[in-house]
C-alpha cells in the first residue's frame, strides 16, 4: 500500500519559536547534570591521554605507548562528543518532508522532446556526418586500447614455453655449489638452478628445480625416463602447475611433494603426478646425469613447459635440448 | 547627508541579534548564495537507527586510510631494484632486498611512529572492507536498494570491488615473501584467461613473471592515485545521491513514505557523527598499537624460489583462495590449447558471477516481485523471508569459502587430517548455503507469526491495591528507546534562548516531561 | 508494589550493564584472542622439564653447557666441559659431533630392554620375538643423534602407537638416559651422525634467516609456527622455547619422521646459522608492533579485524543509535 508519491502528505507547519522546555528540545538523559559530569570526566581523561600522546611521541617511547595514548585519547574524545550529542542535545523526534523526486509529466515530456526533436533535426539532415562521427569514435575506442595495453610490456612469444635448462647445464644451489653423488642422502631435498642463474630473477622464478634423493640406486619415474634419475637423484620443476608457487614442502617418508599454497600433492616416485588438490598436471621432470667428474648435470630441458596453464600451452611442447 | 563612520556600537547593532555570525553568513552569502541551502542543510533530518551508522564505519575507515596513507607515501620507495639491507633488524642485514621492502622495514623501525601508522593503515583496510560488507548486508536485508536507490547500490558494489582490489594491491607493495607469493598467484590467474591471458600477464608485469620489476611502481600508482581518485568520485556520488534522495527509515509512529523522522543535522547528528569519527580513528589506533599486523621483517624480501606455509591472503580475498583450494583439478587441454578451468573458474568466473548477481539484484528483484514502486520505508528482514534467505545463503557460501582458505591452519589447530578437512569443505560449500537458506526462511516465517517479536518489551509495574486488585502502569521510556511516544515535529524555525542568554540569579525549576531539570545559567 | 527505587535499580542494571557488558565482552574476547596464541604455546611448554641453557657443570651435557661457572649462557665460552671431565674445544668448528661414551652402553641396553624393545624388537632390529615385523622400525644404523633427538623431545617412547606421527611431549627419560640409549643403539651399528653440539658464537643470523626461508619455511612457516601436512602428518611449531639448539641441529641432520634429511647440501656453518636463527628469532620473535597473534598471519588478523574491529564498532553504533 504505497501512498501516491506525487502528492505530499499533510505538511506540518513548523512551530515558529520553540522554547527550551519543549519536549523535542529536551535532553534524552534522565539526569542531565550527572550526564554532563560523567562526560566531562571522560573528556578530561581524553585530554590527559592526548597530551600523553604528545609526550610519548616527543620522547620516543615504545610504539605501543604512542599508539595506545593516541587511540585511547581519540576514542574517549569521540565518546564524549557522541555522548553529548546523544544525551544532551535535542533528539526530537523531528520530521522533514521528502520533496518529490520525480518531475511532472509535462517536464518529462519536454525533456524527451528536446532530445528526440533536436537530434532528429540534426541527424536526419546530416546523415553522412552522423555516420562518419560514429565510425571515428568507434575506431578510436578500439585503438585507444593499444597504447594502454601493448606499450605496457612484451608479448609472451615463446617465453612461457621454455626455461634455461639445456643439455649439459650444471645444477647449482643458491650459493653456486654444484651437486655430487654424496651431496644428498636418501630423503634429502634441495633447491637448484642452472649454473650462473641462481641469483637472477629469471633463474629463480622459472628455472627453479627441486632435487630429491629418493633411493640410492637408479630411479625410473615413468616409461621413457629410465636414465633420468641416476642414483635416485630426481629433479622436478619447483613451479607448481596450479598457480606457480614454489613446491618446497617435501615429506620424505610419504615421498610426497606438497605445494604450500593450495595443498596440491605430487608423488615423487612416479613422476610428480598430482595425487590430491587442485593441480592439474604433473611437475615437469628434468632429466639428469652425472658427468665423468661426478658433477650432476641436466641431459636436456624439462619434458614440457613449466608452471600453470595458459591458453597457448600444448602438452606436446618440448623445451630446450 | 553623509553617513557617519561606523563605530563599534553601530557595527554591532547593524549585525542584528546574531552578532558576528550574521556577519560571516552575510559575507559568504553575498559571494556564494548559500544561506538558503545552508539552512535547509542544517535542518536535514537523519533517522536514528543504529544500523544506519554502519556505512559511517566504512567512511571513517576510509578517512583513516587516506590520512595514514599520505604519511606512508612520504616514505615508501616504489621500486623493485635490489639493494643490500643495512638497517637495524639483524636477521636481514647483508641480504639483498628490494627498495620497496627496505623502505617498508625502514618505516617500521626507523621512522618514529612509522610502525604505528603502518599498522593503523593495514587494520583500517581490513575494517574498511569488512564494514562495507556489513553495510551492504544491511542495505540488502532491509531492501534499501529498491527504487529509487538502485544506482546507489551499483555504486556501492563498485566501491566494494575497488576496495578489495585496493587492499590486495596495497599489501603487495612491500614486496615481502608472503604478498609476493600472492602476486605470483595473481599473475597465474591473469594468465589463465583464455585467448588474452598470457598477453595480459606479460603486459602488466612487463614480461614473464616476475617481469622487469615494473609491477611495484605500477601498483603503487594504482594504489595511491588511480583507485583513490575513482573511490573519491564514487563516494561523492554515493553521498550526493543519499543527500538528494534522503535516507530511508524503518516503519514506525509518524513515519511515512513521504517524510523522514529523526534528529537534525546540526547540532545533534554532527556531534554524534564527528564523535564517531574520533572513535573509529581511536579504535584503529588502539589496534595499531597493541595488535601486530603484517610483520614483514619476519617474512623477508620476496624471492621467487622461496615460500612459506600457512600463506593466506588478507581476509577479504579469503573467499577466492578457498575457492581455489577446493576446486578439483579440471584442466581442459586439446586442439593445441589449454584452458585451466581449475584456475579460471574459481578465480575469474566465480567472482564475476557473484558480483554480477550483486549488480543486477535490484533489477532481478523488481522482475521477480513485480514491484516498481518507490520505496522510502524499509522492510524488516523477517517481512521478506525469500530475500533474507537468499542473502543469508549467499553470505553463508562466501563464509564457507573464506573458512576454506584456512584448511591447513584449521587442520593443524583441530588436529585433523588436511585431506579430510579439504574434502569436508568441498561438501560444506554446497550443503551449508542450502541449509542456511531453509533455516533462515523458517525463522523469518516464525518471527512473522509472533507479535512484537524482537522488540524490547516495555516493562510494566504491577500495583496491588489494598483491596487486592491488580493494576499495571507502564514504565517510563529509557534513553535509546527514543522519544517514540512523541509526535514528530518539524525543526523549529527559531529557538527562544532568552533563558540562556541573560544571567539569572535563581535557577528555574521548570521541568520537561522527560524529567530533565532545566537549569539556566 | 515495587518502589521507584527498585524500578530505578532494575532500569539501571539493564541499561548500565547491557552496553558496557557488551563492550567489555568484546574487549575480553579480543584480549583473549591477542593473548591466547601466546598462552596456548606457553601451556604446552609448562610441563616440560628440559631447559635449553642452565645445566650445572658436571651434570650430563654434550649440550653446549658453559664450563665456566654456570653463567647460564651456554654460548659464552669456546670450550665445553663434557661428562667425566672430557673437554671439547670448538676451535673454528661450527658444530662438534660426539658419540656418547662407551661406558654408557650397558646402562643403555638395560633401558632399551625396559622401555623400547617392546616396539622395536629385542635387538632394535624391527623384528618382534614372533618373527613378524615389530610396530617400531629397525633402529640399527640410525645413529646416536637420531636416538637422542627422539628421546629428549619426548616423542619416544610413543604414547599412541596408532598415531600418524609421534608428538613432542614431556620426556620419559632424562638427558643422561637418552645418551645411554643412544650409546647402545650406536654400538649395534655405528652410523653417522653423532650427537651434534652447535657453537652459536660467530653464528650469522642473517644467513640463518635466508637459509630458513629457503629450506624450512615451506613446512614450518616463515615464523616457525608449524602447520598441518598431508594425511594427518604435521610440521611442529619451532616457537616452543623448550626446543634446544642441539635438538634443532639433530633434526636438520637426521630428518626425523617426514622431515627431509639435510646432509651434504648444508655445511656445518650453515646448519649452525639456521640453529641460531631458530633459537634467537623464531623462539623470541621481534614483535614491536604489539601482540604477535601466534605468527599465523592473515588468518588471525582477519579474525581480530572482523570481531574486534567491526564488531566493536558496530556495538558502538548500537549504543549511539536507536534500537527500534
Amino acid at each position: 500500500m504505497s501512498e501516491d508519491n506525487h502528492e505530499p502528505s499533510r505538511t506540518k507547519v513548523p512551530m515558529p519559536i520553540a522554547t527550551l522546555s519543549d519536549p523535542h528540545m529536551g535532553d534524552a538523559a534522565r539526569n542531565p547534570q550527572r550526564a554532563e559530569g560523567i562526560i566531562a570526566v571522560i573528556l578530561v581523561v581524553a585530554i590527559v591521554f592526548i597530551a600523553g600522546f604528545g609526550a610519548a611521541y616527543w620522547q620516543n617511547w615504545n610504539p605501543w605507548i604512542i599508539g595506545g595514548t593516541l587511540g585511547l585519547g581519540l576514542f574517549l574524545l569521540g565518546f564524549g562528543l557522541t555522548a553529548w550529542g546523544k544525551y544532551l542535545m535535542p533528539q526530537g523526534p523531528f520530521v522533514e518532508e521528502r520533496h518529490v523526486l520525480a518531475s511532472s509529466p509535462e517536464e518529462r515530456d519536454s525533456m524527451a522532446a528536446a532530445l528526440v526533436e533536436r537530434s532528429t533535426v540534426v541527424v536526419k539532415r546530416r546523415k553522412l556526418l552522423g555516420g562518419l562521427f560514429a565510425i571515428g569514435a568507434g575506431i578510436f575506442g578500439i585503438v585507444a586500447l593499444f597504447p594502454l595495453l601493448r606499450s605496457l610490456g612484451p608479448v609472451p612469444g615463446t617465453s612461457l614455453d621454455t626455461s634455461d635448462w639445456r643439455k649439459g647445464r650444471v645444477l647449482v644451489d643458491s650459493s653456486g655449489r654444484s651437486v655430487t653423488r654424496d651431496t644428498l642422502v636418501v630423503g634429502g631435498i634441495m633447491t637448484v638452478y642452472p649454473a650462473g642463474l641462481q641469483n637472477t630473477d629469471q633463474g629463480q622464478a622459472v628455472d627453479q628445480t627441486v632435487l630429491i634423493r629418493v633411493q640410492d640406486s637408479n630411479l625410473v619415474t615413468a616409461k621413457g625416463r629410465e636414465t633420468w634419475a641416476p642414483d635416485g637423484y630426481v629433479a622436478y620443476s619447483k613451479v607448481c602447475t596450479h598457480l606457480g608457487c614454489p613446491v618446497g614442502l617435501y615429506e620424505q617418508q610419504l615421498e610426497l611433494l606438497v605445494c604450500p599454497c593450495h595443498q596440491s600433492m605430487f608423488n615423487v616416485r612416479n613422476g610428480a603426478i598430482p595425487q590430491f588438490g587442485p593441480a592439474p598436471r604433473p611437475l615437469p621432470q628434468l632429466p639428469l646425469y652425472f658427468d665423468t667428474d661426478g658433477i650432476l648435470k641436466a641431459q636436456a630441458g624439462f619434458d614440457q613447459a613449466v608452471g600453470p596453464g595458459f591458453f597457448e600451452r600444448t602438452t606436446t611442447q618440448e623445451n630446450g635440448t | 547627508m553623509s553617513p557617519a563612520l561606523p563605530t563599534a556600537k553601530t557595527k554591532k547593532q547593524a549585525l542584528g541579534p546574531y552578532g558576528r555570525v550574521s556577519g560571516v553568513v552575510n559575507e559568504l552569502d553575498d559571494r556564494l548564495g548559500l544561506a538558503k541551502g545552508g539552512r535547509v542543510f542544517l535542518d536535514k533530518i537523519f533517522p536514528d537507527h543504529w544500523s544506519f551508522m554502519l556505512g559511517e564505519i566504512a567512511l571513517y575507515s576510509f578517512v583513516v586510510l587516506i590520512a595514514t596513507g599520505i604519511f606512508l607515501a612520504l616514505y615508501f620507495v616504489p621500486s623493485a631494484n635490489e639493494i643490500i639491507y643495512h638497517g637495524s633488524y639483524a636477521p636481514l642485514r647483508g641480504q639483498r632486498v628490494s627498495e620497496a621492502f627496505n623502505s617498508t622495514v625502514n618505516i617500521s623501525f626507523g621512522v618514529r611512529g612509522g610502525l604505528l601508522v603502518r599498522q593503523m593503515h593495514h587494520w583500517a583496510a581490513d575494517i574498511f572492507v569488512a564494514s562495507i560488507v556489513v553495510h551492504m548486508a544491511r542495505i540488502f536485508f532491509t531492501g534499501a536498494f529498491r527504487k529509487p536507490r538502485e544506482l546507489n547500490w551499483v555504486i556501492g558494489t563498485l566501491m566494494l570491488i575497488l576496495a578489495i582490489l585496493e587492499g590486495f594491491i596495497g599489501y603487495s607493495l612491500p614486496d615481502d615473501l608472503i604478498s609476493g607469493t600472492g602476486l605470483r598467484i595473481g599473475y597465474s590467474i591473469v594468465e589463465s584467461i583464455p585467448f588474452v591471458g598470457s598477453y595480459l600477464g606479460t603486459f602488466l608485469w612487463g614480461g614473464q613473471f616476475p617481469g622487469t620489476g615494473v609491477i611495484i611502481p605500477r601498483f603503487y600508482i594504482i594504489h595511491v592515485l588511480i583507485i583513490p581518485l575513482v573511490l573519491f568520485g564514487l563516494l561523492g556520488a554515493h553521498l550526493g545521491l543519499l543527500v538528494r534522495q534522503k535516507h530511508t527509515q524503518f516503519k514506525g509512529p509518524g513515519r511515512t513514505e513521504t517524510n523522514v523522522v529523526g534528529s537534525p543535522m546540526f547540532p545533534t547528528f554532527m556531534a554524534k557523527t564527528t564523535g564517531f569519527l574520533f572513535m573509529v580513528v581511536g579504535a584503529t589506533a588502539l589496534l595499531g598499537a597493541f595488535a601486530q599486523i603484517n610483520p614483514i621483517w619476519q617474512f623477508g624480501s620476496y624471492e621467487a624460489s622461496k615460500i612459506s606455509y600457512a600463506v593466506q591472503p588478507d581476509w577479504y580475498m579469503g573467499w577466492l583462495d578457498g575457492a581455489l583450494r577446493i576446486m578439483p583439478a579440471w584442466e581442459f587441454a586439446g586442439w593445441g590449447h589449454t584452458v585451466p578451468l581449475e584456475v579460471f573458474l574459481p578465480a575469474v568466473i566465480f567472482p564475476g558471477l557473484i558480483f554480477n548477481i550483486a549488480f543486477v539484484w535490484p533489477a532481478l528483484e523488481r522482475r521477480m516481485t513485480g514491484d516498481n514502486e518507490l520505496h522510502n520505508l524499509l522492510d524488516r528482514p523477517r517481512d521478506r523471508p525469500k530475500r533474507t534467505a537468499a542473502g543469508a545463503a549467499m553470505l553463508a557460501l562466501l563464509f564457507v569459502l573464506f573458512a576454506a582458505s584456512s584448511t591447513d591452519v584449521l587442520a593443524n589447530y583441530f588436529r585433523l587430517s588436511l585431506n579430510f578437512v579439504l574434502w569436508s569443505f568441498r561438501i560444506l560449500t554446497f550443503v551449508v548455503p542450502v541449509v542456511v537458506a531453509f533455516v533462515t526462511y523458517g525463522i523469518c516465517k516464525e518471527m512473522q507469526g509472533v507479535q512484537g517479536i524482537g522488540k524490547r518489551k516495555r516493562a510494566v509495574i504491577v500495583h496491588r491495591s489494598v483491596t487486592g486488585e491488580y493494576t499495571t502502569t507502564p514504565t517510563p521510556p529509557r534513553p535509546g528507546d527514543g522519544p517514540e511516544e512523541m509526535e514528530p515535529e518539524p525543526v523549529p524555525e527559531r529557538i527562544d534562548i532568552s533563558p540562556l542568554a541573560a544571567p539569572v540569579l535563581t535557577a528555574s525549576r521548570e521541568s520537561s516531561p522527560t524529567g530533565a531539570r532545566q537549569v539556566s545559567r | 508494589m515495587s518502589s521507584p527505587r527498585t524500578q530505578k535499580t532494575a532500569r539501571t542494571l539493564r541499561t548500565k550493564l547491557l552496553l558496557p557488558g557488551g563492550l567489555l565482552g568484546i574487549a575480553a574476547l579480543g584480549t583473549l584472542a591477542l593473548v591466547f596464541p601466546g598462552v596456548a604455546q606457553a601451556s604446552t611448554t609448562k610441563t616440560q622439564s628440559l631447559s635449553a641453557s642452565v645445566k650445572a657443570c658436571g651434570s650430563v651435557n654434550l649440550r653446549g653447557v658453559s664450563g665456566v661457572h654456570n653463567t647460564g649462557n651456554p654460548f659464552a665460552s669456546t670450550t665445553l666441559t663434557c661428562f667425566d671431565g672430557m673437554v671439547i674445544r670448538y676451535g673454528s668448528s661450527a658444530i662438534i659431533y660426539t658419540n656418547p661414551p662407551r661406558a654408557f652402553v650397558s646402562a643403555g641396553k638395560l633401558l632399551f630392554d625396559q622401555t623400547c624393545s617392546s616396539c622395536h624388537g629385542s635387538d632394535a632390529n624391527g623384528v618382534s620375538p614372533s618373527g613378524a615385523a615389530s610396530i617400531g622400525p629397525n633402529l640399527q644404523g640410525v645413529g646416536a643423534a637420531t636416538v637422542d633427538f627422539w628421546i629428549t623431545t619426548g616423542r619416544m617412547p610413543a604414547a599412541d602407537v596408532r598415531a600418524v606421527e609421534a608428538e613432542r611431549k614431556t620426556p620419559r627419560l632424562t638427558d643422561k638416559q637418552a645418551l645411554e640409549v643412544a650409546a647402545y643403539i650406536e654400538s649395534l651399528d655405528p652410523a653417522a651422525p653423532a650427537v651434534p653440539t652447535p657453537n652459536l658464537r660467530g653464528a650469522d643470523v642473517s644467513d640463518g634467516a635466508d637459509l630458513f626461508s629457503l629450506n624450512c619455511a615451506a613446512c614450518h612457516t616463515i615464523t616457525g609456527a608449524g602447520d598441518a601436512l598431508a594425511f594427518g602428518t604435521n610440521a611442529p611449531t619451532l616457537q616452543n622455547k623448550q626446543i634446544t639448539p642441539q635438538q634443532v641441529a639433530e633434526a636438520i641432520r637426521t630428518g626425523p619422521a617426514n622431515m627431509p634429511r639435510f646432509s651434504g647440501n648444508l655445511t656445518d656453518a650453515q646448519v649452525r646459522d639456521v640453529v641460531a636463527y631458530v633459537t634467537e628469532k623464531i623462539q623470541h620473535p621481534s614483535n614491536p608492533g604489539g601482540a604477535g597473534l601466534g605468527g599465523v598471519g592473515p588468518v588471525a588478523e582477519g579474525f581480530i579485524a572482523l570481531l574486534l574491529g567491526v564488531g566493536g564498532l558496530a556495538l558502538i553504533c548500537f549504543w549511539i543509535g536507536e534500537r527500534t
